[in-house]
């Protein structure tokens, strides 16, 4: 430590003042303890404070040391009859200046509880608030989830009727495929289906089109004559394929295809009153 | 100081310790007046003065057990004993800050109304006052005997914070060099 600096800061001098904090003043206690020069200092700055407060001495009151004297008395008196409780409360006395730079801890501890307590009610408050707000986002998330699973049933059905679109789309632009319009038959009036065949590669489409919805237990069946003789070209379905290309089995040739309602899962042989299209491939 | 019967200090203490009423009326005679100047520099009441001169004598006949001679002379005892309890009162008192350099610069000047009273060598005391400066007086005055922060006293004076302890020490260095000549 720099003792010159330190004597020169004028802390000694604001410490014998009583200027400084408590902090302040343990610390240049301290100093004066370790250091000669500067118990010196503080002595020689003591001495000059003390000759101040003499300079401003003034007589007090005539009076007064008489008071002064009777109240002695009387504490010396209340002293010997009762010299415990005298003792303690200059103990009490003692002790207040004590703790009195204790208060304000005391004090910050209360406003903490105080803020402490009023952040548990505003956290609670929060929690019934976020659990309910996390109520309604789990239902949000749900009913998410759920709209996820239908679009994706929905994607997967639209990407299915794109294929089968495409599909289609490319049968349309092949050249090679034939396309027999087969018309209504017999009673059976304002029915049309149509085959896309190709005989090249032998295969065979067949789109219902007009075609009515079969009874339950019955399915319409594809035939491909070939000089009067039915060929069993497969059975298609209806319902929601009946505005679809569905493929047949293998036609190796054919003059004429034909539909006929037959039984669940197709007859070996047509049976003829039951034909309700027929076209004729033409060339 | 004019007594025909004198102590040393260390009597004076011996016989405090052991509750003489006899060396206390001694102890009363011979400091009263310093002590009665610093009481009346704080409160700047004469009757409160008063009030707080007996309770500064009460708390030294009450603590003198506590007193060791090793810590420092009587004196600085018993003056740091008036000054806390003068200062403690004028706390009590809730006295504001304005009040107080009021009531300093009055009585800095004004000291005449206890000119009666005065003990000490009058020649000198006036020498204290013409020499320091208003402000030295004001910087001392106002945390010796005011209890002043230095934050306080920066605001009062209108120094900045950093200055005070030099302003301070300044201030001591003059009334040096003014005690001298005493």
């Amino acid at each position: 430590m720099d003792v010159q600096r330190y004597i020169s800061s004028g802390i000694i001098e604001s410490h014998v003042a009583g200027l400084v904090s408590d902090s302040e003043a343990r610390e240049v206690e301290a100093a004066i303890q370790q250091y000669p020069e500067i118990k010196a200092a503080a002595d020689a700055v003591r001495l000059d404070m003390e000759r101040y407060v003499q300079t401003w001495a003034v007589k007090p009151p005539a009076g007064l040391k008489q008071q002064l004297m009777a109240r002695l008395n009387e504490i010396e008196k209340e002293e010997e009859v009762m010299p415990v409780v005298e003792e303690k409360q200059e103990k009490e006395e003692e002790e207040t200046r004590f703790i009195m730079p204790q208060i304000p801890v005391l004090k910050m501890w209360q406003y903490a509880a105080v803020a402490a307590g009023v952040l548990l009610v505003v956290s609670a408050g929060m929690n019934v608030v976020y659990m309910g707000r996390a109520d309604a986002l789990g239902e949000k998330i749900a009913k998410a989830e759920e709209e996820h699973v239908a679009l994706s049933a929905e994607k997967s059905a639209f990407a299915d009727r794109y294929q089968q679109t495409q599909k289609e789309l490319d049968l349309l632009k092949d050249p090679a495929f034939k396309w027999i319009k087969m018309q209504a038959v017999g009673k059976h009036t304002d029915i049309v289906a149509t085959i896309c065949w190709n005989p090249a590669t032998k295969e065979a489409y067949i789109l219902p089109q007009t075609l009515p919805e079969p009874p339950e237990d019955k399915q319409y069946q594809l035939w491909a004559i070939v000089n009067g003789k039915p060929i069993d070209a497969g059975v298609f379905q209806l319902g929601n394929m009946a505005k679809a290309l569905q493929k047949m089995k293998e036609v190796t040739s054919a003059q004429v295809f034909a539909v006929t309602l037959e039984k669940k899962g197709g007859s070996e042989t047509p049976s003829l009153d039951q034909m309700f299209v027929a076209g004729k491939v033409a060339g | 100081m004019g007594t025909a019967l004198t102590y040393t200090e260390a009597e004076l203490v011996l016989g405090l310790k052991s509750r003489s009423e006899k060396h206390f009326g001694y102890l009363y005679d011979h400091y009263s007046p310093a002590l009665f100047g610093i009481a009346l520099k704080v409160i700047n009441d004469e009757n409160v003065a008063g009030d707080v001169l007996q309770e500064i004598f009460l708390k030294i006949w009450r603590s003198i057990e506590r007193y060791d001679t090793d810590k420092g002379r009587l004196f600085t005892w018993m003056v740091n004993i008036a000054r806390n309890t003068a200062i403690d009162t004028l706390r009590s008192k809730a006295h504001k800050q304005g009040q107080k350099v009021q009531e300093l610069s009055s009585n800095s000047m004004g000291t005449e109304q206890f000119a009666v009273h005065q003990a000490v060598d009058q020649i000198g005391l006036t020498k204290v006052i013409e020499q320091l400066n208003k402000e030295q007086r004001i910087i001392i005055d106002l945390a010796y005997y005011k209890g002043c922060t230095q934050d306080e006293i920066s605001k009062i004076l209108d120094i900045p914070l950093g200055t005070v302890k030099t302003r301070m020490r300044n201030a001591i260095i003059q009334l040096r060099t003014i005690l001298k000549q005493l």
